[in-house]
């Protein structure tokens, strides 16, 4: 990369957010990283560090407004600006339960923290990219932000949520040279995948096998392509859209 | 003596404590006074009605320097001391303002979390001082994040917090007060006007504080302020100009920042450092040809700046009518265009 490119990650302290770290880190992308717990952060700090990349990383609860603005203008006060951002923190709230027997606040916690995070990040990070009239948006869904499936309660209403805020605001982007998509990575092995599927007796993908459809739609490559979802793991196999 | 000191007193019932958007209303549901030049009388207008006064290939340059919180306590044994930042000089240091009934040169000022700050110096002026912070860089802005407010003068008896404080297109932060001009601007109202042709650029000046407290104010001399005019938006300009078209400044920070870098023949070049310009009717502006303010106090030297656009004699006749008609004042209020005449006429 000849120009160093800034990308910031939310939830990025495991699963698919410390992958995309680290994955980004070897492209060379100088990096903004958050977590709200700050002991797991910094070991993926570490790891990206070893790795040659730049980092500005800081405790943050994405869900609120103060944290959302410390953590983006401490990182574009060090980067100059964000090129890529990826919305990719979330929590998933009890297990497989049905929708009559979800505990109400808790639904109304997933709700919130799943849909009001990317709202806010984004809104944050939009004046910067759009005073460049160039930025990458991208949003973590799941197969249960489209699909409707017994016991995936509120994250996967909050996934539908998500999709419904990609789509009003790719509409409300387009022709500004910003663009803002979305990526289902697909079952993973990962720690929000324990509690989804407690017993699961099937074969999980790496959050490692799902970053190529990110770093695509992060690049140039990918420039024009506004309002789209991606299925990261068909997008990894099939490798066409790379090509 | 400045006459425009002493030429109109705001009452109370005319500073806008509450941001419109905290009073039902939207930011941009605020009023707007336009003063032509050439043209007798002020029209008064609804500020989302701006679209009219522009035309198409006219440039809006806005500041996008961002709002950070600039006020910090700290104590130096049973003292507390209140620091309210005004520029920073190094990642270690700022200039800054110290408020305290007993303020001692010669001993650190304590703040939470282990935090030090040693006075080092003098400021560019009274009563500013330098401070060399224990921690910098990006530890130092995560800090003043956590624990800085916005500054509130005195009309303002609420603790909004600091996205009140903030236009919708802050993007750069550095900012320890509001580049107040655009506050009033949405999403949607920029997207009205470039929808209507108008080209929106942006500048960063990081304004620094404009009120010393105890009826001490700025002096634009010695009141060094960080800018940067990019490239991009020196081509908008001077392309606007070369096509007849008006260039307008949202702010009086956009003025100093351009009139920090532009030629004598009113061409605009891409620069960024520190300017000490002060703009007042002495001065001839040649790189806008106009300006989008709020209203401002008798004492400020934003006033004075206005004078560079507009006699006194019409300006202080503007500002009596705007208080007859109950404008609001300061960063919450009602907005001011004053346009020059349209260049070919």
């Amino acid at each position: 990369m000849e120009k160093q490119y800034v990308a910031v990650i939310t939830g990025a302290s495991k699963g698919l957010g410390k992958a995309l770290a680290l994955s980004f880190a070897k492209e060379g992308y100088s990096l903004g990283l958050c977590a709200r717990g700050i002991e797991e952060l910094d070991e993926v700090v570490k790891q990206v560090e070893e790795l040659g990349a730049t980092v500005v990383a800081s405790s943050a609860d994405v869900t609120q407004p103060k944290d959302v603005d410390r953590f983006i203008s401490v990182v574009e006060d060090a980067f100059g600006s964000i090129d890529v951002l990826i919305n990719n923190a979330s929590t998933f709230g009890p297990g497989p339960t049905l929708l009559s027997d979800y505990p109400i606040e808790q639904f109304e916690e997933v709700i919130r923290v799943n849909t009001s995070n990317p709202f806010l990040v984004t809104k944050r990070v939009l004046p910067g990219m759009l005073a460049k009239g160039k930025g990458s948006i991208i949003n973590v869904t799941s197969e249960v932000g489209k699909t409707g499936l017994a016991e995936w309660g509120a994250y996967s209403i909050s996934k539908f949520g998500v999709e419904g805020l990609t789509a009003i605001w790719a509409d409300e982007l387009a022709d500004t040279g910003v663009r803002i998509n979305m990526v289902d990575p697909g079952e993973m092995n990962t720690g929000m995948h324990d509690i989804a599927v407690p017993d699961c007796d099937y074969a999980l993908a790496s959050p490692d096998d799902v970053v190529d459809v990110f770093l695509y739609l992060a690049s140039e490559q990918s420039m024009g392509v506004n309002g789209e979802r991606y299925e990261a793991q068909a997008f990894t196999r099939e490798g066409s859209e790379l090509s | 003596m400045n006459t425009l000191a002493t030429s109109f007193h705001i009452p109370d019932s005319l500073h806008a404590e509450v941001p419109p958007e905290h009073r039902g209303l939207r930011r941009d549901d605020v009023r707007l006074m336009v003063l032509q030049k050439g043209e007798k009388n002020a029209s008064h207008n609804r500020f989302d009605e701006i679209d009219k006064f522009l035309e198409a290939g006219d440039v809006l340059v806005v500041n996008n320097s961002r709002t950070i919180p600039p006020v910090l306590k700290g104590s130096q044994g049973k003292q507390n001391v209140e620091i309210r930042l005004s520029r920073k000089i190094s990642t270690h240091q700022w200039e800054a303002l110290l408020l305290g009934t007993f303020i001692q040169t010669n001993v650190p000022i304590q703040l939470s979390e282990g935090l030090e700050a040693t006075i080092s110096g003098l400021g560019s002026e009274p009563p500013l001082v330098t401070l060399s912070f224990s921690e910098g860089g990006s530890t130092l802005l995560d800090y003043i994040y956590r624990y800085g407010e916005p500054v509130r003068y005195e009309y303002i008896h609420h603790p909004w917090p600091l996205e009140t404080y903030q236009t919708v297109y802050g993007a750069i932060p550095g900012s320890v007060e509001m580049p107040s001009a655009g506050r009033a601007f949405t999403w949607g109202l920029l997207s009205k006007l470039k929808a209507k042709g108008v080209r929106i650029a942006s500048i960063q000046l990081h304004a620094g504080l404009s009120y010393y407290e105890k009826n001490r104010w700025p002096n634009p001399n010695n009141h060094p302020e960080a800018f940067a005019v990019p490239e991009e938006t020196a081509k908008l300009i001077n392309t606007a100009k070369q096509n007849g078209k008006r260039v307008i400044a949202v702010g009086t920070t956009v003025v100093r920042a351009l009139e920090s870098t532009v030629h004598e023949q009113g061409e605009v070049k891409a620069s960024s450092g520190i300017t000490k310009l002060y703009i007042d009717q002495h001065h001839r502006v040649t790189s806008v040809d106009g300006l989008l303010t709020g209203f401002h106090e008798p004492e400020a030297s934003h006033l004075h700046m206005l004078r560079a656009f507009m006699p006194e004699k019409k300006l202080i006749k503007a500002y009596k009518e705007a208080l007859n008609k109950g404008y609001l004042w300061h960063e919450f209020g009602d907005m001011n265009l004053i346009l020059s005449e349209r260049k070919g006429k």
